[in-house]
């Protein structure tokens, strides 16, 4: 067996130990994901509302009614 | 005009919540059915014998009445919500905690009573020996006003939600663990013959406590969730 | 002298403050939770040598007992920041107390899941009722229902009160838990692990572990950051300060 081999045998333990990386490492790759589609997604909306608001404001009539 | 006193406001107050709660009787039944029907489950699940349902029967009848208690928890100021009342309770000249604490007073009254009472037959249908029966009423008897009392300021919070029992039990659950692990310990203590006044002493303390401090934290909780 | 630092928290408060200085100090504390990060896993995985008793198993120690601190450590400023909001009604104290829920539930559950996975080789169960591992288990309960109550309310700000009193109500209940369930343990003697024995961890062992606890602690101020700034813009959608942001960030 070469090194690397060893390494991610970790003793006959790898079973345990690779699973409680992986955990770690997806639940805080996900915490970070999601304020970032949360945030992209409110810039959406609010471009959208600004955009609607400035056809308004130009004097076209808009055929929903806007809920800001 | 004269305000009137604080006894008789607060005795105004008892009085109408359980005139109410008289008017609906069969909602004062439901939670007793449910631990009826809940405790009967049990043997069927667990199989008839004597020995394993003795062993069990004191958790799952406190397991049982915190369940029965939680389902009605969420009637405690539905129906005041809805006609406006609570939002003039907030406005009484008398202090607010001490009103609240009128109002847990009748719903424990109307529903953890009840259940106390025939906590004796739902031990008879589990085997429960009769020597532990009076611990186990007298474990019911502190534990329950402490449901009641962390369960009335769990359901203050939500009361400017959408109506949810689920997240109510999400909250008031974990809260509820160390209230039910010394009911259960006093129970299972008088079961092997040991001395229960340990536990017992603990829920008294903490009751004493809360019931200082809960009618206050549910006052507060209640201006959180009204104010806006 | 000395009401300069209430001059600056005060002006830090303030919305469009506290964005530009999130934004400044976010990628730092990114940065320095991957540096830490990866010189605590080369540390710990590589360098530290096996334990004698648990072998290679114990290495899950160096993710578990981070996340462990960080789940208090995180509750506890939660608590903090609730309370600083019910009492001074200060908007991004609340912002702080609500956005730090989800990161701290995040770090609870591995918390409770490296646990058990290295609970299993060197107990042999997943699982055992212990006061630490029940106390853990009802911090998870509890950041799930302060994330549920802040949700089930359609004002923010009010929500935001009712979760951060349901925190503030957690903070003394948790301690009261691990109290009843260790007097329980004491009554089923027979069940009871002895798991957290007095243990001497060599330095070799003990500076991976710093490393990821300052790793973790970054991350923590990183994602929150990110996180209370997105709150912000949907918070105050309708200011000038927003929008100037949302015309100048074009995305995709």
């Amino acid at each position: 067996m070469n090194a690397l081999q060893v390494f991610f045998a970790m003793g006959g333990y790898a079973r345990y130990v690779w699973p409680a990386y992986a955990v770690f490492f997806i639940v805080l790759i996900a915490d970070s994901i999601a304020p970032r589609l949360r945030r992209r997604r409110e810039l959406r909306q609010l471009r959208a509302r600004m955009a609607r608001q400035e056809a308004r404001s130009a004097g076209c009539i808009l055929p929903t009614p806007s809920s800001t | 005009m004269t305000r009137p006193g604080l006894t008789a406001a607060c005795g105004a107050m008892l009085r109408r919540d359980l005139t109410l709660a008289w008017r609906r009787r069969s909602d004062i039944a439901m939670p007793v059915l449910y631990a009826l029907i809940v405790t009967m489950l049990f043997p069927f699940a667990l199989g008839p014998e004597d020995a394993l349902l003795q062993r069990i029967a004191g958790g799952v009848i406190l397991v049982t009445v915190l369940l029965a208690m939680l389902l009605a928890l969420d009637a405690m100021f539905s129906s005041d919500i809805d006609d406006g009342s609570l939002e003039q309770l907030v406005l009484v000249p008398q202090p607010l905690a001490v009103m609240l604490a009128m109002k847990i007073l009748a719903h424990w009254l109307t529903t953890a009573l009840p259940l106390i009472v025939i906590t004796p037959l739902l031990a008879a249908m589990l085997h429960l020996p009769a020597s532990v029966i009076p611990v186990l009423l007298l474990a019911l008897l502190l534990c329950t006003p402490l449901l009641s009392l962390f369960g009335a300021i769990l359901v203050a919070l939500t009361a400017g939600t959408r109506r949810s029992g689920m997240l109510l039990a999400l909250m008031l659950l974990p809260l509820c663990v160390p209230a039910l692990i010394f009911a259960a310990g006093a129970v299972a203590a008088a079961q092997q013959g040991l001395s229960w006044i340990a536990p017992i002493s603990w829920l008294a303390a903490t009751l004493v406590l809360t019931l200082v401090l809960a009618p206050l934290a549910c006052a507060v909780a209640l201006r959180i969730a009204l104010d806006s | 002298m000395s009401n300069w630092i209430p001059l600056w928290l005060h002006k830090l408060s303030s919305p469009p403050t506290f964005y530009r200085f999130a934004g400044v100090l976010r990628p730092w504390a990114l940065a320095l939770a991957l540096v830490f990060g990866v010189i605590g896993l080369y540390g710990g995985l590589v360098l530290a040598p096996p334990d004698y008793q648990q072998g290679d198993a114990y290495r899950i120690i160096f993710i578990h007992v981070p996340c462990a601190w960080m789940s208090m450590f995180i509750y506890a400023i939660m608590g903090v920041s609730a309370f600083v909001a019910l009492v001074w009604r200060i908007k991004l104290a609340e912002v702080v107390a609500m956005q730090s829920a989800p990161i701290g539930a995040a770090f609870t559950f591995i918390t409770l899941v490296t646990g058990s996975l290295w609970g299993k080789p060197m107990w042999g169960t997943w699982w055992t009722w212990d006061a630490r591992l029940t106390s853990e288990l009802v911090l998870l309960f509890l950041y799930l229902g302060v994330i549920g109550l802040y949700q089930a309310f359609e004002d923010r700000r009010q929500g935001a009160r009712a979760a951060g009193f349901l925190a503030i109500i957690g903070v003394i209940n948790v301690p009261i838990v691990h109290f009843s369930v260790d007097w329980w343990n004491t009554l089923h003697q027979g069940s009871t692990v002895n798991i957290f024995g007095p243990s001497k961890i060599s330095w070799d062992m003990l500076w991976p572990l710093l490393a990821m606890t300052l790793a973790t602690k970054f991350y923590y101020a990183a994602s929150l950051f990110l996180r209370a700034q997105t709150d912000l813009l949907s918070m105050e959608s309708g200011k000038d300060w927003v929008r100037r942001i949302a015309a100048s960030e074009v995305d995709q």
